[in-house]
């Protein structure tokens, strides 16, 4: 009897850690209260059915806790929270859980880093499933760490690390029993790749080169070898569609970033949204937003899967408001064009033709004596998250406004060095600005802004309470009425917000946390003014 | 033997003639936008015909450029390769051709000082310890700046104003204009200096009007007599002195 009940006691233990099942990743939206991939679900969507916090009640938000990591460098993380459990990365290969509800910390993980190795750079997040977190490290490693206690369960090598080639900062996306992660490295001569691990043993299931080899479909649209050199970098998590069983990835800019010269051709697939079969990693199709790309506009910008009607029937869209300034609408069934249009003001393009091809303007190009262009190198928009609210209808997207003098020369390849084919920088004749968007991503039509004084890198939130949330270059956490973009509420945090915000809930009190210098700050309602809701 | 000729045609058009597309190719792309295409000058001092600040040795200008100058805008190009600076050295030294260092200001500059005191020039700017912060510190401009800029300072001062020089006027609630130099700015908040030196702060939505001044907020001086004007530049061309260190004081970080 003793025994009996022991060995009961025993089976529960084991079942005690939270099981995040690839059902339970699927049906994500179905659970508000917490946050279990990069972009909250595989549709990237962002948007939360909470409401506590709303349109009439903002205005009472405050800071309810605050964590220091003490890790210096940009914190652009996005944490996952699962049943009142926060997990998170910092940059240098370090990791975090907490008590959402309070803040305290339940563990802290640091990657050991060989003897002599640079342990900087960002890092965006991890994945979960099952009960272990995933997280890649700066010198290219995928490590799987047990959610109870931040414990190594695996860690699998991407590629040998060599200073100045490939790293890696992405946000991992757990499909099935699978991890899958881009490489980082677009501006130092490497060759991009996404590979898919077994979550269960570390082992690498397949990859897919960004950029074909010669003789490969594909490989015609490099000259010589430059291919080998040819950059597109993955290095922003991607979306899935559990029911056509495709994952949706963006592909980084070709590289050298500035000069074309020696890799004459389209230069596929950089600077293009690619559609993979999870299972195999096979690609089932493409599209290229900038073809032969010269100014480091990648399309690592996230892939939202929406389900609209689509001139007058139900149909499933892909859409992306891509760094070189066009919002496109794409069929994710076929990769079919629907729609293309630019979102801030672009000096590079007459338009799209009916492919969705870039008509490019003359005189675009780089040179050695510089060319104004606009977007700037940085793009009118990039990592930072646009938002959907199914309620309004609106994509809510940060825009930048800001442009710059583009210098090429023919660079020459040294392994671990920069590959950029010459510089950039910004114009002294106006100043950046930025917008907050609300588009109606059935015409690309804006329907409210709100200016920025500078061009962010923040991303944005949307929630059931009407509400979208949005942060500034000037370090800002702000609320907007989603239907009118009226400011409703902000907080001055301190540092330039580099991250995007994201929502849950514990013990029935919403809350939203945002990332800012080296500080997790989460915001709710005061304690008990809910109840008076 | 054809192909044999040709290639030793070619090989000796490639090390010959000193070709300096490339050292041109990196200055424009790296040093022109401060030094102007020719190496003239601009909003960094020129790098020809003078006597350059740090040294004029080949060793004194790539020391420079791969480790910056500490405490001013020259940055440091620690990731150029041996080679690029060699090309890049070269091709400043072919932009000075045979200019002569010595032919540098015309004027006075004892004068230029008293035309500097009389016009009171410390009434916005400061030398040494001297004079307002309203305006640009003028300790070092004569090593920072080059002669064409400063003149152009003097004679059109809108026509380059840094950043964080820009005019605000903001207008009150009570209908008050207070001018001043913007320190910061956001969506929500604008801090100015004003010409008495303090600090002004606002909240945005608590004042009428935020107004961005197109113009610099520096007189002109185009009225000074001609030789008053060249000794004026004298004397600030000879101001090549060092701002106290103690480290990198930046008004803002929102300011760039």
């Amino acid at each position: 009897m003793r025994r009996a009940r022991f060995a009961l006691l025993l089976a529960l233990a084991a079942a005690l850690p939270a099981q995040v099942s690839y059902e339970r990743l699927v049906n994500a939206r179905r659970e508000p209260q917490n946050w279990l991939t990069y972009w909250g679900d595989y549709t990237a969507i962002r948007h939360r059915d909470l409401s506590q916090v709303h349109t009439g009640n903002v205005k009472d938000l405050r800071m309810d806790w605050m964590f220091q990591t003490g890790v210096p460098g940009a914190f652009q993380t996005v944490p996952l929270v699962v049943n009142g459990i926060m997990y998170f990365t910092a940059a240098g290969g370090q990791a975090f859980a907490l008590d959402a509800r309070t803040g305290r910390q339940l563990w802290h993980y640091k990657h050991a880093f060989p003897p002599g190795r640079r342990a900087g750079s960002v890092n965006r997040g991890f994945a979960i499933l099952g009960d272990r977190l995933f997280m890649v490290t700066p010198d290219c490693n995928v490590v799987a760490l047990e959610t109870l206690t931040g414990r190594l369960a695996w860690q699998t090598e991407i590629v040998p690390y060599k200073k100045g080639t490939y790293y890696a900062t992405v946000a991992p996306l757990a499909v099935k029993d699978k991890i899958i992660v881009g490489i980082s490295g677009g501006e130092e001569g490497t060759r991009g790749f996404i590979d898919a691990y077994n979550a269960a043993t570390g082992e690498r299931a397949w990859r897919f080169w960004t950029v074909p080899a010669k003789g490969e479909p594909g490989g015609e649209t490099w000259l010589g070898d430059s291919w080998m050199r040819g950059g597109g970098p993955a290095w922003l998590t991607g979306s899935f569609d559990p029911a056509l069983n495709t994952l949706y990835w963006g592909i980084g800019n070709p590289g050298p970033d500035l000069y074309g010269g020696d890799r004459l051709g389209d230069n596929l697939y950089t600077d293009s949204l690619v559609a993979l079969d999870p299972d195999s990693g096979k690609l089932k199709w493409h599209f290229q937003f900038t073809p032969h790309d010269t100014h480091d506009w990648d399309a690592c910008q996230t892939l939202m899967l929406l389900d609209l009607n689509w001139q007058g029937r139900p149909r499933k869209l892909v859409v992306q408001a891509n760094r070189n300034a066009f919002f496109y609408v794409l069929d994710r069934e076929t990769g079919e064009f629907l729609m293309g249009k630019p979102f801030a003001r672009q000096t590079w393009a007459k338009g799209l033709d009916a492919k969705g091809r870039p008509i490019v303007l003359p005189n675009t190009e780089p040179s050695p004596e510089g060319t104004r262009l606009c977007p700037g190198l940085a793009g009118a928009t990039n990592w930072m998250a646009p938002s959907y609210n199914p309620q309004t209808g609106l994509f809510y997207l940060p825009v930048r406004e800001q442009c710059d003098i583009y210098y090429s020369s023919p660079p020459k390849y040294i392994e671990g060095k920069p590959y950029w084919g010459s510089v950039f920088r910004g114009v002294t004749d106006e100043k950046e600005w930025g917008l907050l968007k609300a588009l109606d991503p059935l015409t690309g039509e804006t329907r409210w802004d709100f200016r920025y004084h500078r061009a962010p890198w923040a991303g944005t939130l949307s929630t059931a309470g009407g509400l979208v949330f949005a942060g500034d270059e000037d370090g800002y956490l702000m609320a907007f009425d989603a239907r009118s973009g009226k400011d409703l509420w902000k907080f001055y945090t301190g540092n330039r917000l580099v991250s995007s915000p994201i929502t849950y809930e514990v013990n029935g009190r919403q809350y939203i946390t945002m990332p800012s210098g080296a500080a997790l700050l989460t915001f709710a309602l005061p304690e008990g003014a809910q109840a008076r809701q | 033997m054809i192909a044999v000729l040709f290639l030793s045609a070619l090989a000796a058009a490639a090390q010959s003639p000193p070709d300096f597309a490339d050292g041109r190719a990196i200055y424009r792309s790296n040093c022109a936008f401060c030094h102007g295409l020719t190496g003239r000058g601009g909003r960094g001092p020129a790098l020809v015909g003078r006597t350059l600040m740090h040294g004029s040795t080949d060793e004194d200008l790539r020391a420079v450029i791969r480790g910056g100058v500490p405490g001013t805008t020259m940055p440091a190009f620690e990731t150029m390769e041996p080679d690029e600076l060699d090309r890049l050295v070269a091709f400043i030294r072919h932009m000075g051709g045979s200019a002569s260092p010595a032919a540098e200001i015309a004027g006075d500059p004892a004068r230029g000082r008293q035309i500097y005191q009389r016009t009171e020039c410390a009434s916005c700017h400061r030398v040494g310890d001297r004079g307002s912060v309203y305006g640009p510190d003028l300790t070092r401009i004569g090593a920072a700046r080059s002669l064409e800029y400063l003149r152009e300072s003097l004679l059109a001062p809108s026509a380059d104003i840094l950043q964080e020089y820009e005019g605000v006027t903001v207008v009150t609630g009570e209908g008050k204009q207070v001018t001043g130099i913007r320190v910061n700015e956001d969506n929500f908040t604008v801090q100015l200096r004003d010409a008495s030196q303090q600090f002004r702060m606002f909240v945005k939505n608590e004042v009428s009007q935020v107004k961005h001044e197109a113009k610099s907020l520096m007189p002109a001086y185009g009225s000074l007599p001609p030789a008053d004007l060249q000794d004026l530049l004298a004397y600030l061309g000879s101001l090549r002195g060092s701002i106290k260190a103690g480290g990198d004081v930046r008004k803002a970080d929102g300011i760039r």
